[in-house]
């Protein structure tokens, strides 16, 4: 469903995605994993059209990038400030000639299915913890009911509990909903819950992909690394 | 030497290019703003803000530069014994020149500056991108509301400004320096002409466009991080500030050119 090849992208002559390839079949659940300046955001925005890639091809079931069936959770969350929660979870329907309270409504339901109530729908972020911003951000992303979810760092900044909250919400309200979804973290309990398939990132180029049961038993040294957690290896980093 | 010459260079292109960038962010903002899908409730917030919220600082600022500015005609006009001129100066000084570039440069101060933090924030915190993957064209969003509304907005701020700065003049001639009200009002009315007016508000409806462009330009082009956003903030203020000043000079030589 969606097809990438041979991206390249690079900042002020310096190369980030060095022709990056990668597969992600309808319905499944593809998690990038890699280290923190590989290129794993870059890669999610080449896809979402935020960023033009240098060379190398982007297909959506055969044609480009169309955002009106994507949904994606920020790092952040990116909720607008200026927004109640409810109007951030409906925003991309605002514009369907749906009534307000219509609106309101679809955003309580959605914000239902990530655990929150009612009574958050009349709040602002700034009011939110980060759990609960993440879980809005959630909501907004899966509102308007996509065939693709992207998830940048879902879990970042955020406590082992909620971080496992957020994965197990992640996992059944995709699942619930068949869609296809891209998740980037460093977060290795990400990737149990969330994954189908992982692909490592590294260099700007995968150098692994394959299924999460594979990974246990995968002989490839950066990704033994990098699951591993140690300094040891071909993977080098500054102490 | 060389050093010297490439820096020269360097900067020379890097001006160019801004200006580049600058030249075509302006016509995007008209084309978008001329093409559906157009925010009518953003443009209503952006209205209220930069329109009504304005008001106090506009009035206040032309009262008292009024004020000022009939007690400095007065005192000047004195050494050539030419006091009398007071309503007529102060009138075509408010309408013609003070009116529109004290309220461009507090709508700058005000406006630009909030326009310019608010977007650059959006930016650094992925809010601007957020948009983007709802569907959501961020010039049609948050730049278009934004100039249109200071753009139709202004010439009624400046307006205002006009009319607070001559009651301010006028309030400083009757109460201080002893001119007849009824006669001081007569000399005001009967000496502005009809360009005085239309220039003044064409140079506010100029100024206000320029003072939202600036902000939302520059919020756009932040760089990361909270000195990305302070940077963009200052920078919108000063670019609108000596644009406005600038415009200035050329709308005046274009409506009042001998």
């Amino acid at each position: 469903m969606i097809t990438v090849r041979g991206l390249h992208k690079s900042f002020d002559n310096k190369p980030v995605l060095c022709g990056v390839d990668l597969f992600v079949a309808r319905g499944t659940s593809l998690v990038v994993i890699g280290c923190s300046g590989t290129g794993k955001s870059v890669l999610i925005k080449c896809i979402l059209g935020l960023e033009t890639p240098d060379s190398g091809q982007i297909k959506i079931d055969g044609t480009g990038p169309l955002l009106d069936r994507f949904g994606m959770l920020f790092q952040g969350a990116a909720l607008f400030d200026s927004l109640p929660v409810w109007e951030n979870v409906s925003f991309r329907l605002r514009r369907s000639g749906r009534s307000q309270s219509d609106l309101r409504a679809l955003a309580i339901e959605k914000l239902g299915r990530v655990g929150l109530g009612a009574d958050v729908a009349d709040q602002f972020p700034a009011e939110l913890s980060g759990g609960m911003q993440k879980r809005v951000g959630l909501a907004r992303a899966i509102a308007a009911d996509p065939d693709i979810i992207f998830f940048d760092e879902p879990t970042t900044g955020l406590d082992p509990i909620m971080a496992g909250v957020i994965n197990a919400l992640i996992r059944d309200v995709t699942t619930e909903m068949g869609a296809t979804t891209v998740t980037i973290t460093h977060d290795m309990s990400s990737v149990h819950a969330i994954a189908d398939n992982v692909a490592m990132l590294h260099d700007g180029k995968v150098k692994w992909h394959g299924s999460r049961a594979e990974m246990a038993s995968a002989q490839d040294p950066y990704l033994k690394q990098f699951i591993a957690g140690a300094s040891d290896g071909p993977i080098t980093s500054l102490r | 030497m060389i050093r010297l010459l490439a820096w020269i260079g360097a900067t020379t292109l890097g001006g160019l290019a801004a200006l580049g960038r600058l030249a075509m962010f302006t016509s995007s903002t008209v084309r978008h703003s001329v093409t559906p899908p157009f925010y009518g409730r953003e443009f209503g917030q952006a209205l209220f803000q930069i329109g009504f919220l304005s008001l106090p600082v506009v009035g206040l600022t032309a009262l008292f530069t009024g004020g000022a500015l009939a007690l400095q005609i007065y005192s000047g006009g004195a050494r050539f014994s030419a006091e009398a001129v007071v309503p007529q100066i102060v009138a075509i000084g408010m309408v013609r020149e003070l009116g529109p570039v004290l309220v461009g440069l507090m709508i700058a101060a005000r406006v630009t500056s909030s326009i310019a933090a608010e977007i650059a924030t959006m930016k650094v915190t992925e809010q601007i991108d957020a948009l983007i993957t709802l569907a959501t064209d961020p010039m049609k969003y948050l730049t278009v509301p934004r100039v249109i509304a200071a753009t139709l907005v202004m010439p009624v701020l400046v307006g205002v400004g006009d009319v607070i700065g001559i009651f301010g003049g006028y309030i400083v001639g009757t109460q201080r320096l002893g001119f007849n009200a009824a006669s001081y009002l007569q000399n005001t009315v009967d000496f502005l002409e009809q360009r005085d007016i239309v220039s003044s508000l064409v140079k506010g409806a100029v100024f206000g466009f320029i003072a939202a462009l600036m902000g939302c330009y520059y919020g756009m082009s932040a760089a990361r991080g909270a000195s990305g956003v302070g940077a963009a903030t200052k920078g919108a203020v000063v670019a609108a500030a000596v644009v406005i000043l600038a415009a200035n000079l050329i709308l005046t030589e274009a409506f009042f050119a001998i």
